[in-house]
Parts: C-alpha cells; sequence; structure tokens
C-alpha cells in the first residue's frame, strides 16, 4: 500500500506544471513583482468582488 | 436559579459563568439573522478549514521529522499539501479581514473580536515565517540570513535567533502552533459570544413611514437581533469549506508540488566558486568580515547596532548574547581539527598564533592582494609568491577541509552530541558572495521586494509586501538603519491594525466607502422598501 502510494506521489511530486526554472517577474521602475505574487493578490481582489456581487442562496424565514 | 442552588465552589462559579455566556443554542446555533447572506461571510469559516488543513498536514511532517519530506516523494506530497493549504490560509485571513473592515464588524463591544482576529493574522505571519526558515533548504538559508538583521535591529536576534534551526523548528511546531490555536478558539468563541455584527443604519425614509419589524432601519449593533433570521447548519458549513479547501489543496499540490532548492554547503560553496570562499575566510581570519564587525548580538564592535531615532539602539540595548569569533569559529577551530595528524599545519597555526596582530594583518593583507590572481591546480590555490607567513598554508588547508566536506561539520560542532544550531555556518556563508549571488537570481534580495518572493516561479509570501514595500523607498532604500527604522514602523502599523476599533478616522473610513451597501444590499432593500 505505502510503495503504492509512493510511486503515486513520485509521479506527483514531479508538478504537472512546472514552477521550477527561471523565475518570472514584472519589473517597471522600482517595482517589482512575481508572476505567481501578482496572480495571487489579483485572485484575491477576484474572489472579493465575486462575493460582492454573486447572489447568495438560501431563503428567509419571518420572525 | 434559587438561593439555595447558587454554587459557591471555583467550578461551580466558572460553570454557571460558561454556561449564561454559552448556552448550547449560541454555540451552534440553526438560525442566523436574515442580514447573514452574502458570499463575503464564506471566508471566515474557509479560513478556519484552512487552518485545520495546515495544521493536518503539519502533524504528519512533524510525525516523520524535519528531512524526511527531503527524500520521500511521499513527504514532499505532504509538503506540499501544507504548503498550499498555507497559502490559502493566507488567501482566506485577507479577504475575510477585507470583508470585516468593510462591515465595521468591532461595532456594539466587538472590539475584543476584531483585535483577536488581527492578532491571529499577526500569528500566522510569525508562524509561517519560522516554518519557512524550518525548511532545511536553500529558501530557509536564506531567509534567515536576511531576517536575522531586521531581528537584530530590533534586539529581538538576541534571544530568538532564526539561524538556529533547532530553535526555530519547536517554534514552529509548537509554541505558534499553540498560540494561533489559541487565539482561534478564543476569536470564534468571541464572534458566537457577540453573534454577527449588524448592518449600519439604512436610510430613513424622506417622510415618516413605519418599519417592518422583521428589517429594524437602525438595529443596534450592541443588542440581541429581533429581526427576520434564516436557516444556518454551522457544522455543515465547515464540512463543506474543509471539502472545498481539500480538494483545492490536493489539486494545487498535485498540479504544482512545492519548492525545494538544495541547501548550500560549505563543500558546494568552496568546490563552486573557490576564489570567493578563500577571500571569505581571509577576512573571518583577520576580523574584517560582516560579520566579524557586525556588533550586537555578535560582536562587541563598537559604533554598531542600529538606532531608530537618535541613540535609541535596542540591539545595543539587547547586547551581545550570541558572541561570534569569527577568527577562531570559522577558521583556527576548524583547522585545528586537521592539525592534530598534520604537522606542517599545526606548525602554522602556531606561528600564526604566536604572531603579533601587526605581523598577523600583513600577512593577511598580503594574502588577499594575491587572491586577485590566484589559480588552482588540482583544487588547490597557487598565487605568486610572496610574504604570506603560515597563511596561505593555511587557507589552502581549509579550502581542502571545506571541498571534501569536513568543514560542514566543523562549524556545527560542539562539545555535545546533538548539533541544530547553524548560526556559525549561516554567517560564515552570509559572508561570501556565493549565497547571495544564488539569491540574486531567485529575485531573493531586499533591493528585489526579496521578502514576498519564493525560488521559481512559485507564489511566496505576498502578505509581507508592506514590510518589503518601505526598503524600496526613501529614506529607508539607503540608511544604515532601515531595519531598525522599517521594523519599528511595521510595529507601529501592526499595533494601529489591531486598535483599528478604536482609532477615530481609521475606524469610520467603512461608512465612506459604502462597501458594507453591497454587502447587506438584501438587507438595505427590505428595510428601505416603502410601507404602508
Amino acid at each position: 500500500m505505502m510503495t503504492l502510494l509512493a510511486a503515486a506521489c513520485s509521479q506527483l511530486v514531479g508538478a504537472f506544471v512546472s514552477l521550477e526554472g527561471k523565475p518570472r517577474y514584472i519589473h517597471h521602475g522600482w517595482f517589482l513583482i512575481s508572476v505567481a505574487n501578482l496572480v495571487v493578490i489579483v485572485l484575491m481582489i477576484v474572489v472579493f468582488v465575486l462575493a460582492l456581487f454573486l447572489r447568495f442562496p438560501g431563503e428567509r424565514e419571518k420572525r | 436559579m434559587s438561593a439555595q442552588a447558587e454554587p459557591t465552589s471555583w467550578t461551580g462559579r466558572v460553570r454557571r459563568a460558561v454556561w449564561a455566556a454559552y448556552p448550547p443554542e449560541r454555540l451552534l446555533p440553526e438560525r442566523q439573522p436574515a442580514y447573514v447572506s452574502s458570499w463575503v461571510y464564506v471566508f471566515g469559516v474557509l479560513t478556519l478549514a484552512s487552518l485545520i488543513a495546515v495544521v493536518s498536514s503539519g502533524i504528519v511532517l512533524v510525525i516523520f521529522g524535519p528531512a524526511w519530506w527531503h527524500v520521500s516523494s511521499v513527504g514532499h506530497f505532504v509538503n506540499s499539501l501544507h504548503l498550499w493549504s498555507a497559502e490559502m490560509l493566507f488567501f482566506f485571513m485577507a479577504v475575510h479581514l477585507w470583508g470585516k473592515f468593510f462591515m465595521a464588524a468591532w461595532r456594539g463591544r466587538r472590539a475584543l473580536t476584531w483585535m483577536t482576529g488581527a492578532i491571529c493574522f499577526l500569528a500566522s505571519i510569525a508562524t509561517a515565517f519560522t516554518g519557512y526558515l524550518s525548511q532545511q533548504n536553500f529558501d530557509s538559508q536564506w531567509i534567515s540570513t536576511q531576517a536575522k538583521d531586521g531581528l537584530n535591529a530590533s534586539g529581538i536576534g538576541a534571544f530568538f535567533n532564526v539561524l538556529n534551526f533547532g530553535q526555530m523548528l519547536v517554534w514552529h511546531v509548537i509554541l505558534l502552533p499553540l498560540v494561533l490555536i489559541f487565539l482561534v478558539i478564543a476569536h470564534i468563541l468571541l464572534v458566537r459570544r457577540r453573534g454577527v455584527c449588524p448592518p449600519l443604519p439604512a436610510k430613513e425614509p424622506s417622510s415618516p413611514a413605519p418599519e417592518d419589524p422583521d428589517y429594524p432601519r437602525s438595529p443596534d449593533p450592541a443588542a440581541e437581533w429581533s429581526g427576520a433570521k434564516r436557516r444556518y447548519d454551522l457544522i455543515k458549513e465547515l464540512v463543506s469549506a474543509l471539502g472545498v479547501v481539500v480538494l483545492a489543496t490536493v489539486v494545487l499540490s498535485a498540479l504544482f508540488s512545492s519548492p525545494d532548492e538544495k541547501a548550500v554547503t560549505a563543500a558546494r560553496w568552496a568546490n563552486a566558486n573557490p576564489t570567493d570562499f578563500l577571500t571569505t575566510a581571509v577576512t573571518e581570519l583577520d576580523k574584517t568580515s560582516g560579520v566579524a564587525t557586525y556588533g550586537p548580538p555578535y560582536t562587541h564592535t563598537p559604533g554598531t547596532g542600529q538606532t531608530i531615532v537618535g541613540s535609541i539602539s535596542l540591539a545595543r540595548l539587547a547586547g551581545v548574547r550570541i558572541p561570534i569569533n569569527t577568527a577562531r569559529d570559522f577558521v583556527l577551530a576548524p583547522l585545528s581539527i586537521g592539525s592534530k595528524s598534520d604537522p606542517p599545519l599545526a606548525a602554522a597555526l602556531a606561528s600564526y598564533l604566536s604572531a603579533s596582530p601587526a605581523q598577523r594583518r600583513t600577512w593577511t593583507s598580503t594574502y588577499t592582494k594575491a587572491l586577485n590572481s590566484v589559480s588552482f591546480r588540482g583544487g588547490a590555490p597557487v598565487v605568486a609568491p610572496g610574504d604570506y607567513g603560515p597563511v596561505a598554508l593555511m587557507m589552502r588547508d581549509l579550502l581542502a577541509q571545506a571541498q571534501s566536506g569536513g568543514l560542514d561539520g566543523a562549524l556545527i560542532a560542539t562539545n555535545h552530541f546533538y548539533q541544530t544550531d547553524y548560526t556559525k555556518p549561516l554567517l560564515f556563508f552570509s559572508d561570501g558572495t556565493y549565497l547571495e549571488n544564488l539569491a540574486t537570481q531567485q529575485n531573493l534580495l531586499g533591493s528585489q521586494w526579496g521578502m514576498m518572493n519564493e525560488t521559481g516561479n512559485y507564489p511566496g509570501q505576498a502578505w509581507l509586501w508592506l514590510y518589503t514595500f518601505w526598503y524600496q523607498i526613501p529614506p529607508f532604500k539607503t540608511s544604515e538603519n532601515a531595519d531598525a527604522q522599517i521594523w519599528a514602523i511595521m510595529a507601529l502599523l501592526s499595533l494601529g491594525l489591531v486598535l483599528v476599533p478604536f482609532l477615530p478616522g481609521i475606524r469610520s473610513l467603512p461608512r465612506h466607502f459604502r462597501v458594507y451597501r453591497l454587502i447587506w444590499r438584501d438587507y438595505y432593500r427590505r428595510a428601505e422598501a416603502p410601507r404602508e
């Protein structure tokens, strides 16, 4: 069981999308940010805005 | 309860107080006020679910030990789960914090709820920081050698030594998680005690009109909500959130894995860049290196120790608590190990130690100049003939010791069997350019906003953006006291975050932003609807 798990994990650890290698950065003047960090920050803002606008399901009850 | 039933014991009084504050229907409610109908409310429980995922994956890593994930594919996968669940923890915690700020959720005796939440955020940063230091790879090495300056400048470094792996691991797996879990429990209990903060007042109608009792226009934030309610299943919400977080963590771990840049060793450094190694070693021997002249907490160097304003130096106040003698610790002591079976080396060491300080400086100075045109034959340095005294032989043997891996062991050797403190080798490495060049390639320098970056293309500690921001702008960019000054600024700002409910102006901002009108739009639509 552990051997099977290890084999599966070794495949997974290889990473389907490799984030190793030469780092990708956005550089403008004194401002520098990694693409990965930018994606995370933009995603946070998008998720927050979606949470503001998307309708929340569920019904209300009277008092 | 009758007078006869009044508890007289401490236990009875505590039981009665707990029962009064947390009756079961308040602790595990099945109804919520109707205004709790926005997706913004789910980020709190998603944060809690992420914390459970972080702690669970962390427990597995602890069970198998800190080196496991470097040598086992299963371990590496569990480490990936730990990393991505931590990323999600900060992701959801930040969005949760934004939501609560825009709701001005500290109203109605809920200041302590906000404060415990803000302290949870700060404690999470400290926990994540010690986690990065406990990885045992290049990332840990670089972060520790950089972070030490800020901590030393604030005086904390004298007691909280980021270069001591054993100390950082214990903080990461025991002390800080205990504090964080305690704070989270206190935060959740306060939320249950006070209830969810009601909306800010709705617009009053232009002409007097009756109010919908289900949606009062100015609900008292300190009073129990008496309006409409909605069904709520707290346990189901937590289980659903946990399902989402676990699924996302597994998918992210399977897709992207986690970074693990190999740690730098003295052997790797000495083989990859022997000139840099020798140049650094000579400065350690003649005590002109960065560490040798660092000041507290390592050395007694006059005029050192960063100041915040004027002459206030917390570093000097803390004193030299981790004494380092670079010549003895980095060069002479390691060489003395080999000298026991190497008479020429023993003679060279004796010659160096018996020479006057001026003579030693002449030898090291001449040898340093000779290193500009050093070549290597069979791995050994070859310099132009000159008066180097015993220094040339000492440096040749130190290089050989480093290249063979012997120096790595010698630098952490103590009188004790178990070793967990890497202060000496990390300080030695930090004086060279090899470690820094590797960090530069990964955009990890302070001037590269490195504090928030990770090796490769992995997301890093985006939550440290403000901390690293100060290092990019004047006067801090060029200040010799930047670490101490930025530490002071961040301490003040952190205090400000905790005390937002009490800060005039700041606590009123949510009313001006009016984001709350979107969060509670359903409530406002009903409360402001014309009513006959």
